[in-house]
């Protein structure tokens, strides 16, 4: 009962947060929930699987662009540009999907490399992506007579759609699916014993969080309204993991909070301080150190009423 | 030393009064600056990153300007705002848009690097904000993507380029040349502006070798230099720059081959090279710490004593832009509100700056002069012995369609690799 | 013919550089279990504090010896109060040293600032040795090659001819035993660390020299040797050795032959690698 009426107070909230926030922190809102959208794909792999990927702006910036070009230069709608640009995201997590034939450090590193090839294709193949000017001019998206022809609008679409991956999410991960992939962190040899396809869920996890990530730049793009290769750099992709972690792995609430942080120091307290990146550097040595469970973790513990001083 | 630096600030400050429009408006009166709101500009630069240094000489120029006007503009304090763009287009983008959206800045000036150009001019169609572009040279912003409400007081990048490749043919004497340029927007659009008015007057290429930004290793480069090339010419950026400069001499290169800086060896990696670079064909650029005009002049002895360093090309843009904004300010007695009024004034007024005259072209682009500059090596009174690009030839008044027209050159399409 | 030969010389003596920063980053894995992301800001702060003293002293030597042990005091720092008490957590360890890297580059910043900087080196060290067939090459890459060679064969005279290297190799294959036997593994830790971090520490300086350092430098540097720690198999110094030789010439001859994909040529190669040996050419599963 309590918990509902959070949930109503929070929905509340968030739903008149451009009425009194005011444009800036409607825009800063919308790019914290498609950045916590990110983080929640990349925690699907970790929260879930255990799995460290670096390589989520791929499927971020694939999808980006192939909405930012249909949209740009082939003049199609948002209608196909939108999902289309999903689409391409999903394939891609088909193929590198084939990185969870790796475990522990050596996947980090092998989707860090993939991260790098999807980059360097931004880069370099100018005449297709822009090269590094990217693709400029995205229009806001439009579905026949309904246009967002603002922030606030956007705000609320990104709200409808964020949730919507939300709720998804929430039901896949208590599926038994999800279930199995909890399984499968912590204890593979025990799931693999019980007869569980170690390989094939792996491989539907990480293309699902593929599918998310997906999504997340298709929102990002019509952000933004131009693309970059940047999205699709390495700094992205770990900038998402350290969100998810940051407000604690394994929660839905989680990659928000961390979002959150991470897009409040560098856009808003950058501002007037300097050396913002130190700044987040430390709170990731923090968080490491003393809240190995995320802010998420320090709530639990606080809620449960411990509040000594063991992890 | 106060009289010192404020020369400058009067020498174009009165021409600029001059010729502005709004000639009558000397009058707007102290009690009137009380009266109004401040100004706020919002600059964007990159003060962190690997871009930081040229960020700081933006920060730099930026603010001896407003310290020489005494932060005043129409009769209004000026109130400058950063953003750090850490030289990344999305961070842009989010700076920008806190700059107008929490900010308040009436107007942007910025950002530096080139890719961040197009993600800060989407802010300024979006909220209207007028963008004075300055440093990012995207050919594209003041040609076949321009938005009404950007107007650009630094440079267009082939426009460094065109001159550049004249000069190659008529003055060096070159007709077989090798073109080293840095793989980036930027790099295509000087170096390939250079090579089409080479090869349009009869030279030929005799290889074009693309370098990603972050070369390690020029070695690699320089030993694919066909053998029979009468020249080499250098478009590269950031640490590559110094790195091509040791490479080259290293590897013997210098006994071979002649080579010539299209876009290399700038005032802020000057220390980092030593008098080998003396005499060497160093720029092809709308600016040089050693031209020789009284404006540039009463503009470097300012930054020196102030800054302890030689002016980039990075300091005198901000500068500029800082200076074009005020006059236009002045022009119209401070009312920034109307937005319109002050992108026209920008687009119509002239200013006397360090590089020299400026006046904007119909696609809001400067029409300035471009010049050729070898390394001299100069005894500084403050700095001791320092290398100074110092021109040896100008181009005057090159607009960014060089000789063609508009129209021919927009038909053409962007120069691309 | 003459460019082969050139790009061979190029690669290599990248691959030299490269085996500086990365034998650390293999050595501390494969003994510790620890993945120290921290290694390229290692790289970036001990290139400055070698600036700082060749500027001072005009010895490029002094410089070398200077910003290795500057580093190997952040270095014992670092492992000893933040990566020894989160435990052998992969994930801590990336967070926790990416944490550590943006500390350091933010005061290397706020100390040398962005300038693009180049560490002087000694005059015997300038100018150019001229080959057979007028093949000129730089004198600084030649002995930095001959550093790398250097380097390689007394770390492998220490791993394999050595008390000290026997128990560094026992403890890689099982730590548990070596710690069985009553041997001080925390001493063996920091000992090797240290080394690492000297190593790093001395790539900055004779890195710099020719790279020259500026802010961000500390990612481009990590990102290649970590391709290195990878093609080679983490833990394995014989891997390191190799590894950077490939990534190396692969670095020089790509750029060469096929400069449009230069980033495909790199990754491309390590990607398909670890799909099918994924443990890199020497590594062993972990």
């Amino acid at each position: 009962m309590m918990r509902l009426l959070l949930a109503i107070i929070a929905l509340a909230v968030v739903l008149a947060v451009p009425a009194f926030a005011g444009e800036f922190w409607t825009t800063l809102l919308t790019q914290i929930m498609i950045f916590a959208l990110l983080a929640l794909s990349a925690d699907l792999l970790l929260g879930s699987a255990g799995l460290f990927s670096l390589c989520q702006a791929s499927f971020f910036a694939v999808a980006a662009y192939t909405t930012a070009i249909l949209q740009v230069r082939h003049g199609v709608g948002t209608l196909i540009a939108a999902p289309a640009g999903v689409l391409a995201g999903t394939l891609l997590a088909l193929v590198f999907a084939f990185a969870v034939r790796t475990r522990g450090v050596y996947f980090i590193l092998i989707t860090l490399a993939f991260g790098y090839i999807v980059w360097g294709v931004a880069y370099r193949w100018a005449s297709f992506t822009g090269g590094d000017n990217g693709v400029t001019n995205v229009p806001l998206p439009a579905i026949g007579p309904l246009r967002v022809t603002g922030t606030t609008q956007y705000y609320y679409v990104v709200l409808v759609v964020v949730l919507l991956c939300v709720w998804a999410y929430r039901i896949l991960t208590a599926s038994p699916f999800g279930l199995s992939l909890r399984g499968i962190k912590s204890s593979e040899t025990r799931m693999r014993s019980l007869g569980y396809d170690i390989g094939r869920h792996l491989y539907m996890a990480f293309v699902l969080a593929g599918v998310f990530a997906s999504i997340a730049g298709v929102l990002y793009v019509y952000h933004n309204r131009f693309i970059n290769p940047v999205a699709g750099s390495f700094p992205v992709s770990v900038e998402a993991v350290l969100m998810a972690i940051i407000g604690g792995s394994g929660t839905i609430l989680g990659p928000f909070i961390g979002a959150g942080i991470v897009l409040i120091l560098r856009n808003w307290v950058s501002g007037f301080f300097h050396y913002y990146t130190g700044m987040l550097g430390i709170v990731f040595i923090v968080t490491v150190l003393w809240a190995p469970k995320g802010i998420m973790g320090l709530i639990a513990r606080w809620k449960s009423g411990d509040r000594g001083e063991g992890v | 030393m106060s009289t010192v630096d404020r020369r400058p600030i009067m020498t174009a400050g009165l021409t600029a009064l001059a010729l502005a429009a709004g000639i009558g408006l000397l009058g707007a009166t102290a009690a009137q600056a009380q009266q109004q709101p401040p100004i706020k500009i919002g600059l964007l630069p990159p003060v962190t990153g690997p871009l930081a240094s040229p960020g700081a000489d933006m920060v730099n120029g930026f603010r001896l300007f407003w310290e020489q006007a005494n932060n005043t503009a129409g009769g209004r304090k000026i109130e400058v705002v950063i953003g750090d763009t850490t030289c990344n287009p999305d961070q842009a983008l989010a700076q920008a848009r806190r700059l107008v959206l929490q900010e308040k800045v009436n107007i942007l000036v910025g950002p530096l690097c080139g890719h961040e150009g197009p993600a800060v001019a989407q802010v300024s169609k979006e909220t209207g904000v007028p963008l004075v572009m300055d440093a990012a040279g995207a050919d594209n912003v003041t040609k076949w993507d321009r938005t009404p409400t950007v107007v650009r007081t630094a440079v267009s990048s082939s426009q460094i380029g065109h001159p550049f490749g004249e000069y190659l043919y008529k003055e060096l004497g070159l007709r077989n040349a090798t073109f080293i340029g840095a793989d980036y927007t930027f790099g295509h659009e000087v170096t390939l502006g250079a090579i089409k008015t080479f090869t349009a007057l009869g030279g030929k290429v005799a290889k074009l070798i693309w370098n990603p930004i972050g070369t390690k290793d020029y070695g690699t480069t320089i030993s694919t230099i066909p053998a029979d090339t009468d020249g080499v010419v250098a478009v590269v950026v950031g640490a590559d720059r110094i790195r091509l400069f040791e490479d080259w001499y290293n590897f013997g290169m210098d006994k071979k081959l002649k080579i010539y800086g299209g876009y290399w060896l700038q005032e802020d990696m000057l220390s980092q090279v030593d008098d080998r670079a003396v005499g060497m064909i160093a720029n092809s650029l709308h600016y040089a710490a050693g031209i020789d005009t009284p404006e540039n002049k009463a503009f470097v002895d300012a930054y020196v004593a102030k800054y302890k360093r030689l002016p980039s090309w990075f300091s005198e843009s901000a500068y500029t832009a800082a200076l074009w904004v005020k006059t236009a300010i002045d022009s119209i007695g401070g009312k920034v509100e109307d937005r319109d009024a002050f992108l026209k004034a920008m687009r119509t007024v002239q200013v006397k700056a360090p590089r020299g005259p400026l006046k904007l072209d119909a696609y809001d682009n400067p029409v300035q002069n471009v010049y050729i500059s070898k390394i001299a090596k100069v005894k500084h009174p403050v700095l001791g012995d320092v290398l100074v690009p110092t021109p040896v030839k100008t181009y005057e008044a090159v607009s960014q369609f060089w000789t063609w027209t508009p129209e021919e050159f927009m038909a053409r399409g962007p120069y691309k690799r | 013919m003459r460019s082969v030969i050139l790009q061979a010389i190029n690669g290599i003596s990248l691959g030299a550089l490269l085996f500086l920063l990365s034998s650390g980053f293999t050595l501390t894995f494969g003994l510790m279990r620890v993945v120290n992301m921290a290694y390229g800001a290692y790289y970036l702060l001990g290139g400055y504090i070698g600036l700082t003293i060749a500027r001072a002293t005009g010895s490029f030597e002094l410089a070398i010896v200077g910003g290795g042990l500057a580093v190997v005091v952040l270095g014992y720092g670092v492992d000893r109060f933040l990566i020894r008490p989160i435990g052998s957590n992969h994930l801590a360890q990336v967070l926790l040293t990416v944490g550590v890297a943006f500390v350091i580059g933010e005061v290397c910043l706020a100390i040398w600032g962005g300038d693009n900087l180049k560490i002087p080196t000694s005059a015997y060290l300038r100018g150019s040795i001229v080959l057979p067939g007028e093949l000129y090459y730089p004198k600084y890459r030649f002995a930095l090659i001959l550093f790398g060679i250097f380097a390689a064969i007394s770390l492998w005279l220490l791993y394999h001819k050595t008390q000290i290297g026997a128990v560094v190799r026992a403890g890689v294959d099982d730590r548990e035993m070596v710690n069985a036997t009553g041997i001080n593994v925390d001493r063996l830790f920091v000992l090797v660390s240290a080394l690492a971090s000297f190593f790093a520490g001395v790539a900055g300086v004779v890195g710099g020299a020719f790279l020259t350092l500026n802010p961000g430098a500390e990612w481009d540097i990590l990102v290649l040797a970590l391709v290195v720690v990878i093609i080679g198999g983490l833990g394995s110094l014989e891997g390191a050795i190799l590894g950077s030789v490939i990534v190396g010439l692969l670095d020089a001859y790509g750029r060469w032959l096929l400069p449009e994909f230069s980033y495909f040529v790199l990754f491309g190669p390590m990607a398909v690698l670890l799909l099918f040996r994924v443990t890199g050419i020497f590594g062993k599963e972990h």
